[in-house]
């Protein structure tokens, strides 16, 4: 499949919005403004466009939910909190094509009738920032935003937030804490955003690739759209291949694709011609799969199937050098530092599971540590009031589910059976630091 | 209204419709613990031990969130949710520092209480606990003028935050760091500074917040006797429990231990000001009068019996320059005054200086201002005096000023014209609670008053300037009714005696009454009620006066009863003897098992 996405993100000044239009930009918008937003959502629902922050939730289904006869503002926020270990592809969209991003905020306000889109950005995407704020005073300039666009009497204002950095944010009830000015946490659900969202009016959240696809659904047709990839997983998808690859980056592909073909087709296989041992498929919170399964396709069901998660297709490779201990150690010291501290289990459980971790992968640990972090991760999976706690089990279980025996080694020699080379290069990892 | 019913561990339960499931749980006697929550902070969802099995639902749902709908099954006893729950208290109690037997929450903390009923039997958490004993936010370490603050105890149920935000209305306390290093911090670590601040002890469920006045005071076992009363140090009349301690024979200190709010929806709500909370320790103070005073021809106020300074008081009245007649007197009542002490004194006047002359009773109190947010759920008023209004009800002394103030001007007047020979003075309150009373110390030292008589209870600089000082009883220390700023009559209830020779002050009254012949007679103060019920058939808070209940000393049996204040009502309900929990594969993963061995 050719690359519609990504497809003039090296060209020079491609994020202008001359070079936009040139390549038809905009049109989108126009097509939009010209049907009634029920049509728009129901184009977007015969698309099958679902959800690319993670979940999968089909977009037009959400838009559905905001309710029509709401006497309050309804608000868009675009979720640009790009923040899971692995994940680069939104930034990438929005510093090189920052304009399809408006072209879908405007189609979505449209809608579900929003006059503003606010767009949360993470704390470190500054350049981005500015990129996406050029990009909106450039579009308010040709009448794409602002009042009465192309004639068609639709106000429609968007608005970049960059948030202080928080893990957390991205969650959507916690990204809307957030943009009101609060700590980002999480709220109680129900009520759903759709409902009750930012500053208690209801509220659409969408994630920047899902929302950069809008406009294509619009130019180029649902049909179109859906028969770019596999039934109920239509569309373009950006894969982010990072880890132990020849050429790591951001990858657009049709959800057609295998694992395999995107760890040795477009990432170049596994470096230095080592071979694979463990596969994260959607960013850190998805559990890991081993090479016996990366014939799976790369969609949403088909890694479901696989017993992980397509997530937000940040898949991390890891060769025969890696350490799973130190992994699961790795990714719970992230997990540890973005806790919000909001509900108990995660606040006090990430920690705990760190400790314990920490102290098998320096050799102290013993079998009925082992144990122990499985049914600590049971006391904190799915008793969380946000996903967090779910997220930050996953690699601790399923470290422990396809490699016991690597902990069980650690616990028997006393020490880290693996020769991963940060090692030897003194580091001790970030275990280390907690 | 409309109804939902559900089922809850097989039971069908019938609640109103937009109940949640904790609370139809806790109107209906189900045992479901929970932090986060409280009935007048709402629904926060964070604490997590409330978590339950719902039919139909993949995951755990928080009793606390969830809305009771019809047909709901719930199952609060499933060996998921016990387990379940078991990990979350395990969870709280993994950096919880277990200092209980130095504790001021030690015996009635819902952390103590839930962990032993609903958590495991052991922690597997073998590694050093979380402090903040280092830089930065201290673990145990002031937190305002009223507070302390163990930063180590806390669980983060944000309560506290809550309240500081939805009910004080300005939101000092914030929750600063994040994720494990989450601690309770207010801005420049300057503390709270609310008139409201005893009230987060309080809700706090754990010893993280403590009042510096209860510090290492009593233990709540040692408290085991409980008056269910009123305050009366302001307008609002505040539904209070004063707290008896179990003194030994040996033991010196005060008989109070302290006082908390009660719950009354109608005046307020869980809460009390700080004001009602720790002044009230007047009552016990040593400036206490304890027996009767005269001043001697030296002009020292020396202690004399009750015959002796109620002769002395008949003496000075009748020793009038023409013979045959009497020397005038004159009344100044602080608002103090209960309704039953107003009413005789009332009549005394009446008996006295003739028909109408209750009106001329000066009814004194003080006005101050407090300042509060301006959205404060809880308004502390600004009269210092618990019965203003039940004053205007009775017809005894003149209508406030414009300002809120009293209007003492014709008293004043006839004072400074010389034309009171003996003022009688009743102040039952705390010291200044009767207003500026200068200006009669003033007219005593010169001589415009013959004789100053003084009713109260503290050595007071009035007190002080009087002739003859007669020992009355605080409002712990006296069945008594007031009216509040709502007009509510309310009744005080007697918690401890007065101490020494100290009387009841409506029975002073009575004595004074028949030493100066004024004929009061009444025997008790359900007379006194009786009569002003009588006197006053449509006006229902007064014509019920008779009926109206005074709280007597009651044992509160355990600890249950003494427990938080502000949550005591869902107390009787919960906690009964569980099974300890024991996680699946226990044995192969305590920490302990080494010991057993």
């Amino acid at each position: 499949m050719d690359p519609v996405l990504t497809s003039h993100i090296r060209e020079p000044n491609g994020h202008t919005l001359e070079a936009y239009l040139r390549r038809g930009g905009y049109s989108g918008l126009r097509k939009a403004l010209s049907l009634p937003p029920g049509e728009v959502i129901e184009m977007v629902k015969a698309s099958g466009l679902r959800g690319r922050g993670g979940a999968g939730f089909p977009t037009g289904m959400k838009w559905q939910f905001v309710p029509k006869d709401s006497p309050k503002p309804k608000y868009l926020c675009c979720n640009a909190d790009e923040s899971e270990p692995g994940t680069f592809k939104d930034h990438v969209l929005m510093e090189r094509n920052p304009h399809l991003l408006l072209e879908g905020c405007a189609i979505g306000c449209h809608a579900i009738g929003a006059k503003v889109a606010y767009i949360y950005i993470r704390g470190e995407f500054y350049h981005v920032q500015r990129v996406l704020e050029a990009a909106i005073e450039e579009a308010r300039a040709a009448g794409f935003l602002g009042r009465d666009i192309l004639g068609s009497g639709f106000d429609c204002e968007i608005y970049v937030h960059r948030g202080a950095g928080a893990y957390e944010a991205g969650e959507e009830s916690a990204l809307l804490e957030s943009l009101e000015g609060k700590r980002a946490q999480p709220r109680i659900r129900p009520p759903f955003p759709a409902v009750v969202g930012l500053y208690g009016c209801p509220t659409a959240i969408n994630n920047v690739e899902t929302l950069c696809n809008v406009p294509l659904i619009l130019t180029h047709g649902p049909e179109w759209f859906a028969s770019l990839g596999p039934e109920k997983n239509g569309g373009p998808k950006l894969y982010c291949i990072s880890g132990h690859v020849e050429k790591p980056g951001v990858y657009e592909a049709s959800m057609h694709v295998t694992l395999r073909e995107l760890i040795y087709g477009y990432a170049g296989g596994i470096r230095g011609g080592r071979a694979l041992k463990a596969v994260i498929t959607g960013g850190s919170s998805t559990p890991v799969i081993l090479p016996g399964q990366i014939d799976a396709q790369a969609s949403f069901d088909g890694l479901l199937k696989a017993g992980s998660m397509l997530g937000s297709a940040a898949i991390i490779v890891m060769d025969d050098t890696t350490c799973m201990v130190w992994l699961a150690e790795n990714l719970l010291h992230f997990y540890r530092h973005e806790s919000c501290g909001k509900c108990t289990p995660c606040r006090e459980g990430t920690d705990w599971l760190l400790k314990i971790l920490h102290r098998i992968e320096a050799g102290d640990g013993s079998m009925r540590d082992i144990d122990l972090l499985l049914s600590v991760s049971r006391n904190i999976g799915g008793k969380t009031l946000c996903p967090f706690g779910d997220a930050a089990i996953a690699p601790v279980v399923s470290t422990i589910q396809h490699f016991r025996h690597e902990y069980e080694a650690h616990v028997r020699e006393g020490r880290c059976t693996c020769p991963a080379e940060w090692r030897e290069m003194g580091n001790r990892g970030p275990g280390a630091r907690a | 209204m409309d109804t939902v019913t559900l089922t809850i561990d097989g039971r069908s339960i019938t609640v109103a419709k937009g109940t949640t499931v904790l609370q139809a749980a806790i109107e209906h006697g189900i045992q479901i613990p929970y932090y986060c929550y409280h009935p007048a902070l709402g629904i926060d969802g964070s604490c997590r031990v409330c978590l339950v099995k719902i039919e139909k639902m993949p995951k755990l749902q928080t009793a606390c969130s969830t809305l009771c709908a019809d047909g709901m099954v719930v199952d609060t006893q499933s060996p998921e949710v016990v387990e379940a729950r078991a990990g979350v208290f395990e969870f709280l109690l993994i950096n919880h520092p277990l200092d209980c037997p130095v504790c001021d929450k030690g015996g009635e903390c819902p952390l103590q209480d839930y962990s032993y009923t609903f958590g495991p039997d052991a922690s597997r958490m073998d590694f050093p606990r979380r402090t903040f004993d280092g830089e930065g936010a201290g673990a145990d370490v002031d937190f305002g003028p009223t507070l302390l603050i163990n930063r180590n105890r806390c669980i983060l149920c944000s309560r506290c935050v809550r309240f500081m935000r939805d009910i004080d209305g300005d939101p000092q306390i914030g929750i600063e760091d994040r994720g494990n290093g989450s601690h309770i911090v207010t801005f420049q670590d300057k503390g709270v500074h609310s008139i409201l601040s005893g009230n987060l002890m309080d809700v706090c469920p754990v010893g993280a917040l403590l009042a510096r006045d209860y510090r290492f005071k009593s233990r709540p076992w040692d408290n085991p006797i409980a008056v269910d009363t009123v305050c009366t140090l302001c307008a609002k009349g505040c539904s209070i429990t004063a707290w008896l301690r179990a003194k030994p024979e040996w033991a010196k200190g005060p008989r109070l231990a302290r006082v908390t709010p009660r719950y009354n929806p109608q005046v307020n709500d869980y809460w009390m000001c700080d004001i009602g909370r720790f002044e009230y320790h007047f009552t016990e103070s040593d400036r206490r009068l304890r027996r009767p005073l005269r001043r001697t021809d030296d002009g020292v106020l020396q202690p004399e019996g009750w015959r002796g300074v109620l002769a002395r008081l008949r003496e000075e009245f009748e020793a009038a320059d023409t013979p045959g007649e009497r020397r005038t007197i004159a009344f100044l009542a602080s608002a103090h005054a209960s309704i039953e002490e107003l009413v005789v004194l009332g009549q005394i006047a009446r008996a006295l200086n003739g028909e109408g002359a209750e009106r001329q009773v000066g009814v004194s109190w003080r006005v101050s201002e407090k300042p509060q947010p301006a959205g404060t759920k809880f308004k502390v008023p600004r009269v210092d005096a618990p019965n203003v209004a039940g004053a205007i009800d009775l017809g005894v002394g003149a209508p406030p000023l414009e300002d809120g103030g009293p209007d003492l001007s014709a008293l004043k007047a006839q004072v400074e014209a010389g034309r009171v020979d003996v003022l009688y003075v009743l102040d039952p309150g705390p010291a200044g609670s009767i207003g500026d009373l200068s200006w009669v110390i003033e007219a005593r030292a010169q001589g415009r008053i013959r004789l100053l008589v003084v009713q109260g209870v503290l050595m007071t600089d009035l007190a002080a300037a009087a002739d003859l000082v007669l020992p009355g009883a605080t409002y712990l220390e006296k069945d008594a009714c007031y009216t509040n700023e709502q007009g509510i009559v309310q009744a005080a209830s007697r918690a401890i005696a007065p101490p020494g020779d100290a009387m009841e002050d409506w029975q002073i009254l009575v004595n004074v009454g028949a030493a100066l012949g004024a004929g009061v007679a009444w025997a008790s103060t359900a007379e006194i009620r009786a009569d002003v019920a009588a006197a006053m058939p449509d006006r229902p808070g007064y014509a019920d006066l008779p009926r109206l209940a005074f709280a007597k000393p009651a044992i509160a049996r355990t600890w249950l009863q003494t427990s938080n204040p502000s949550e005591r009502w869902k107390w009787d309900a919960l906690f009964k003897d569980l099974p300890p929990v024991k996680f699946k594969g226990k044995a192969e993963t305590s920490p302990r098992r080494d010991l057993d061995d």
